[in-house]
């Protein structure tokens, strides 16, 4: 919407409001039965056989710029594309019968630039429009994952949206989003309506960051802190003991998959530089308990920074600020 | 005959034939797009009748003037709508071409120099498909301009490669092949060697390449790629070093061969005349010892391109000192990575340099 749509909006719905709901009311049914979130086991769902990952040519990307995968009828998951941002962040969207939570949101600010917002109101709308349901009675969460900028720049686009609840961008502000006391071992449990997340703290990547489990999925969302790719552990201690509790959970709760905020490897384990914009041939994003537990064993000999392949992600033991991965492919004797 | 004229009666009826009738504002029944209608190219000189033949002798270098900002991508690069490759005519008879950053993040230069016999290519960029970067369609039509101007009916064009190994030089070079009047030289390094002429004097000696009245000087330069080479055109007095010496991250594929090119590229410049070294590429930012990261896509705060010849010995002084050591040295104007990898970072900032934040977008 530009300025001069936007004033004249403003001027001309003050007043019909009341009576444009209704009339919106007559037309379309919002009295859905709740959807029944309880299952027996994982609810049923699948991530893409392949995400849309970029272009050899970046200006020639043709690819619309937040890939939306539906996992299953009550879960979406957003993709921002690389030619807008090399960070390509994930960011699941849960819906409950009550309110919607967004998960991390893009590295690319202006509406202008990269629409995050409209792509998420279109998923409420479709949603909503599929179960029966007043999109602008649906409340949406506006969380993310963990302090970095690649996960809430797109945050002030949502800051003027109705019914909408955003998360700060401070230490303090996060932790009382979630109406923590005692980060990060206290673990606290969302209700979006019939569908429990149960969020703690998972410092390590960052000292702010948590960890997202959906019961409904089963989903785990370990954020930056655990996938596939470079993780940048900054402090090594928190982050071994953040993986101890991802452990511990696993073994009290069932996880269908686990699942980071990037994808920064291929499928045979080849690294994708640092702000590369083309990955043709992409590792999965999600991954297994099994993956997460090898890791934790193989974390268990490191001792020392440095850069490490347990086979499934590449440890950063504080190497961010001194060295990366790949050679110079051109050094000859 | 007045008397006999004024006694024709005055038809008030139009006429329709132009025969008849003369239209000082131009005749409306005629359509507007007729078949001698044409393009004339009025904005260039009429076509001489005969090749002109041009004295590239001068005192000095050739005047001409790098007077734009390069186009820099975009902070999304999707939505980047700059020409794909950005052509600047220094002056009448030599242009630089730039790739546009947000097809390929090395956004090469390429070079093209005319003589009075012939055209000369350095380089080709990064990448092969001409829907992305149209090398070919865009060196053949500056040609054709150029031989209008000139005179000629054909220009024979070489197509020579800083160094044939260089995946962010080499690629445009598919978009040529078969061209007609086209001499390639060849990418491998033993063949590049013989026909320079240099399979048995490699790298102390040098090659040449005469475009007629215009003979550029081919100097072996390996340092940063095996089969390096550095160009040299006496007409602008410019240096074409790719990548060996370019304001940016220099990656060091051999730091004995580096040293000794760039003792090289010093003597030859203590005894011809060189205004700038013009490398491949440009990373560093305008402020002293900042450099863009690799990949990136939208890098307005570029430096120039061209590097005064007194680079050329502050870069050997800074190769000497960090010859046998893996590490990455900052200089105001180049960086230079000697067995590390190409994102290596350092926090040592060279001394009496002042520290400049750039602006960051968005």
């Amino acid at each position: 919407m530009d300025r001069r749509t936007f004033l004249a909006y403003n001027a001309a719905a003050a007043v019909p409001l009341t009576l444009a709901a209704k009339a919106y009311g007559k037309t379309v049914s919002h009295d859905g039965p709740p959807v029944d979130f309880t299952v027996d086991g994982p609810a049923p769902g699948a991530f893409p056989d392949r995400w849309i990952c970029g272009s050899p040519s970046a200006m020639d990307n043709t690819d619309p710029p937040i890939q939306v995968h539906w996992y299953n009828e009550h879960t979406a998951i957003l993709r921002q594309n690389k030619a807008y941002s090399y960070e390509a962040p994930f960011a699941p969207l849960y819906f409950g019968n009550d309110r919607v939570l967004l998960l991390d949101e893009g590295y690319v600010q202006l509406r202008n630039d990269c629409d995050y917002r409209a792509v998420v109101d279109d998923c409420i709308e479709e949603w909503c429009r599929r179960n029966g349901r007043n999109p602008a009675a649906m409340e949406l969460l506006v969380a993310f994952s963990h302090l970095d900028a690649d996960h809430y720049a797109a945050v002030n686009q949502f800051a003027d949206r109705p019914n909408t609840r955003y998360m700060g961008l401070t230490h303090e502000e996060m932790l009382g989003f979630w109406g923590m006391t005692n980060f990060p071992e206290e673990r606290v449990t969302l209700d979006l309506g019939g569908r429990e997340i149960l969020i703690w703290g998972s410092p390590g990547h960052v000292i702010s960051e948590f960890a997202y489990y959906d019961s409904y999925t089963q989903i785990l969302y370990t954020g930056d802190m655990f996938y596939r790719g470079r993780c940048y552990i900054s402090f090594w201690q928190p982050w071994f003991d953040s993986m101890k509790r991802l452990i511990d959970f696993c073994d009290t709760h069932p996880v269908a998959h686990v699942m980071g905020c990037h994808v920064e490897m291929s499928e045979t384990g080849e690294d994708y530089p640092y702000g590369l914009t083309y990955q043709p041939n992409e590792a999965p994003v999600q991954m297994t308990v099994a993956q997460l537990r090898e890791t934790y064993e193989y974390a268990k000999g490191i001792t020392e920074p440095g850069i490490y392949f347990t086979g499934t992600v590449y440890l950063c033991n504080q190497s961010r600020s001194t060295t990366t991965i790949d050679r110079y492919p051109y050094r000859y004797e | 005959m007045p008397q006999t004229d004024a006694a024709k009666p005055i038809t008030t009826t139009i006429v329709e034939s132009t025969a008849t009738r003369a239209y000082p504002n131009g005749n409306p029944n005629l359509p507007y797009n007729r078949a001698a209608v044409r393009n004339t190219d009025s904005a260039v000189p009429r076509p001489p009748r005969a090749p002109v033949m041009h004295d590239y002798a001068c005192d000095g270098p050739a005047p001409g003037q790098i007077a734009f900002r390069w186009i820099h991508g975009s902070n999304i690069a999707a939505k980047n709508q700059d020409p794909r490759v950005h052509v600047l005519q220094y002056n009448e008879d030599s242009f630089i071409l730039r790739q546009n950053v947000c097809v390929h993040w090395e956004a090469p230069f390429t070079y093209l120099l005319f003589g009075n016999a012939g055209a000369l290519l350095i380089d080709t960029g990064a990448t092969a498909n001409p829907a992305h970067y149209p090398l070919r369609k865009t060196v053949d039509a500056v040609i054709e301009r150029w031989a209008q101007a000139r005179g000629r009916r054909r220009v024979p064009l070489t197509i020579a490669l800083t160094s044939g190994e260089d995946v962010a030089q080499n690629q445009g070079l598919k978009q040529f092949a078969g061209r007609a009047d086209t001499t390639i030289v060849p990418p491998p390094f033993a063949a590049m060697k013989g026909h320079y002429g240099l399979a048995e004097n490699w790298p102390g000696g040098t090659g040449a390449i005469d475009l007629g009245d215009r003979v550029i000087t081919v100097l072996p330069t390996p340092g940063a790629h095996r089969d390096g080479v550095s160009f040299y055109d006496p007409y602008t007095d410019f240096l074409f070093t790719g990548d060996l010496l370019y304001p940016g991250k220099i990656n060091i594929g051999n730091d004995r061969d580096f040293v000794a090119s760039l003792e090289r590229l010093s003597a030859f410049a203590g005894s011809q005349p060189v205004k700038w070294v013009m490398g491949g590429h440009v990373e560093m930012m305008f402020v002293p010892g900042r450099y863009y990261p690799r990949f990136a896509t939208f890098k307005p705060y570029e430096r120039v391109l061209q590097m005064e010849p007194a680079l050329i010995d502050e870069a050997l002084t800074h190769a000497r000192a960090v010859q046998g050591r893996d590490t990455m040295l900052i200089r105001p104007d180049f960086v230079l990575m000697n067995g590390v990898s190409p994102d290596q970072r350092t926090s040592d900032w060279p001394e009496g340099v002042p520290k400049i934040n750039p602006p960051h977008p968005f």
